[in-house]
């Protein structure tokens, strides 16, 4: 009865909370100032993957400091395994109408975005706003695109990344530098190598690096889903990763169900090779000693897949303005610069540097990577574009259905 | 004011909180995998769940789990309780070792499982080094393998104590007295056991044997962490589906969580049947 009689209260607490929900509307009639006023004293909810110390600690210390210090913000971070889970909660609170929902914020690309996008659970149409967006070229379709979907103003960049492999020099000097060498060097060294299942995003980056070679490039996976050239191009990736199969680790059989477990396998040296589609985490890696000093990060001669991840304001988020007041701090030239420190992240930038303060270009100029990380400018080299969402899609559900089975 | 007037006003407070928050959900469910919510209500997510083969394959492996789990954790749980039951010299640290894995939640537990029988886990690591095996990865595959032996090694290490716990407790209020009886009636030891004490002791185990099946047949974090990339639990397709980027997949999440409810339930169902007959 008494817990009864809490739950009661704790959901009159939450009504009345509710009932200083802002709205959207509102605040874009106001100016920034007046924005950062009602803002202050606040709270805001960052709904975010959370597998990354290093990354957690950045968002809660740093920024979740700086909001505190600055401005009198409350940010709690709340960790997820899959973003999709924020997703839903903001789908199903828009379903059953509720207009001030429990999250203000969620770091976001492809197929996500497209969802919350398809389904109006994004605020739209704020970007203007933030006095940091001039730091970011817009123009840029690396960054108006996120995974081929436009992104109209509805989410706001904050880093840039580019999938590489990694392997260690001391066991294995020379690894496979292309797609066609790795599958010759998988044959040549049995159970050595393995990929996360798809679902897993990065499992399903890897598979999508086949399937971009035997398409040849991804000039033929540009723009709209194409049924006719999917089918052709899906039907060889199939045959050569079934091809693989009795040379991965455990012939096959099984593979692991998360990137985390392929990094565990990697340190424990079950396996020779590592990819992420971060690179700084393997510098990470090496930093808290789950690397070995001699890991190295590299980038194919085919080129690696390249994308930009951002932060969307769901329509329904309770605490808009200081959603608003977050994002501009996440984009300011200091935040960008402190997320690039190779000791707290080493996240590529999205703002152009040569907009920002001189003493922020200087220490942009100044960064030192990790030995271990591969350079920004070497993997940029060969970037390759992320495919359509439903490109993504149909490739994940085709792997599943021929390949892990 | 509880224990007095009629008994189903006192339980009014306990069924309003079951009927709103399990059933509520449980009819939410429901009528999210019939679609309803978005517009229309339709048998598609049903059709398209039940004529898969990888949801069968899911539900052969969860049933393989579940049955495996319960009749290891029973036959285990039984001849604990009735060894620990006697008092002798240290009883009662040993009861207390006994139980003491109850409070560890069961996705540290699966960790521990990892770190143990995964083939870069401790026991593999000390066989390499004492030259059993060439290396930690000729380790047999005990995680992640084709038989769920990870699974179901985590659950019959988690769910033995549960099972002697019932049952001492049920020892306990039983007292002595039927066996003695038994045994001055000429009875040996064993018939005794078998023949009035098993007999007696059987509705508390089927009881706890289908809260461990429940909960085996239906928990997502050990497979997740200790099972095979494919085919998964059950409960782990149905999560996949329902953080599936595509929202067309989520009434196909929850007719597959209906059908792990449905399964579930018929199956205790029939186990208590089969006991009263």
């Amino acid at each position: 009865m008494k817990r009864m009689m809490t739950g009661i209260i704790g959901a009159l607490i939450l009504a009345g909370g509710a009932a200083r929900a802002q709205e959207g509307d509102a605040l874009l009639e106001m100016s920034w100032e007046e924005i950062v006023e009602t803002a202050r004293g606040g709270e805001v909810n960052v709904f975010m993957w959370g597998g990354a110390d290093n990354i957690n600690a950045y968002v809660s210390d740093y920024i979740g400091g700086r909001l505190e210090e600055e401005y009198d913000i409350t940010l709690n971070r709340v960790p997820l395994t899959d973003t999709a889970e924020a997703v839903n909660i903001v789908l199903g609170e828009v379903e059953a109408g509720a207009t001030t929902g429990a999250v203000d914020m969620i770091w976001i690309n492809g197929e996500n975005f497209r969802t919350m996008k398809q389904g109006d659970l994004a605020w739209c149409g704020y970007v203007d706003k933030l006095p940091n967006a001039a730091l970011v070229n817009f123009d840029n379709p690396a960054i108006a695109n996120d995974f081929g979907t436009p992104v109209e103003g509805c989410e706001v960049p904050w880093s840039r990344v580019q999938f590489a492999f990694a392997h260690d020099t001391a066991r294995t000097s020379e690894p496979p530098r292309s797609i066609p060498e790795l599958l010759a060097w998988v044959e040549a060294n049995p159970g050595r190598f393995t990929y996360p299942a798809p679902p897993d995003f990065t499992g399903a980056a890897f598979v999508r690096h086949v399937f971009t070679h035997v398409a040849g490039g991804p000039d033929a996976l540009i723009g709209p889903f194409d049924r006719a050239k999917f089918d052709e191009v899906a039907k060889e990736t199939w045959e050569i990763l079934n091809g693989i199969e009795p040379h991965l680790w455990r012939e096959g059989v099984t593979y692991p169900t998360s990137i985390t477990q392929l990094q565990q396998m990697f340190a424990n040296q079950e396996v020779d090779l590592f990819f992420t589609y971060d690179p700084a985490e393997v510098g990470t890696a090496v930093v808290n000693g789950i690397f070995p000093e001699t890991a190295r990060s590299y980038g194919l001669s085919d080129g690696t897949l390249a994308n930009t991840n951002y932060m969307v304001i769901p329509v329904n988020a309770a605490n808009k303005a200081a959603a608003l007041v977050t994002q501009n701090l996440l984009l300011s030239a200091e935040a960008q610069l402190e997320k690039a420190q190779p000791e707290v992240w080493g996240a590529a930038t999205v703002i152009e540097p040569d907009r920002a303060p001189d003493e922020v270009q200087a220490g942009f100029a100044a960064l030192e990577r990790h030995p271990s990380v591969v350079s920004i400018e070497e993997l940029g080299q060969a970037a390759l574009p992320e495919l359509q969402a439903d490109w993504t899609s149909a490739i994940e559900d085709g792997w599943i259905r021929n390949v892990g089975n | 004011m509880i224990g007095r007037g009629h008994p189903w006003l006192s339980l009014a407070p306990a069924l309003g909180v079951i009927a709103v928050l399990f059933g509520g959900g449980l009819a939410l469910g429901l009528a999210g995998s019939f679609g309803m919510g978005r517009g229309g209500a339709s048998g598609d997510a049903w059709i398209a769940v039940l004529s898969e083969g990888r949801v069968w394959r899911s539900l052969g492996l969860s049933l393989w789990i579940a049955f495996a789990s319960t009749a290891l954790s029973c036959l285990i749980g039984l001849g604990a309780a009735l060894l620990l039951r006697r008092s002798f010299p240290g009883q009662g640290l040993a009861r207390l070792l006994f139980q003491i894995n109850l409070t560890i939640p069961h996705a540290v537990g699966a960790l521990g499982i990892l770190w143990l029988l995964s083939q870069s886990g401790f026991v593999a690591r000390l066989s390499a080094g004492a030259g059993l095996i060439d290396g930690p990865a000729g380790f047999p595959a005990l995680t992640q393998d084709r038989f769920a032996i990870g699974i179901i090694a985590h659950y019959v290490w988690k769910e033995v104590p549960f099972i002697g716990l019932i049952l001492l407790a049920n020892m306990q209020s039983l007292g002595d007295d039927p066996e003695s009886a038994a045994r001055s009636l000429g009875a040996t030891p064993f018939a005794a056991m078998r023949l009035v004490l098993l007999p007696l002791l059987m509705p508390a185990l089927i009881r706890a044997g289908a809260i461990v099946f429940a909960f085996s047949f239906g928990a997502w974090e050990v497979p997740v962490l200790l099972g095979q990339s494919a085919p998964t639990a059950l409960p782990v397709l149905a999560w996949q589906r329902f953080t599936d980027p595509d929202l067309a997949a989520r009434p196909e999440a929850m007719a597959l969580a209906m059908l792990i409810a449905l399964v579930s339930a018929v199956l205790i169902r029939a186990a208590f049947a089969g006991r009263n007959r």
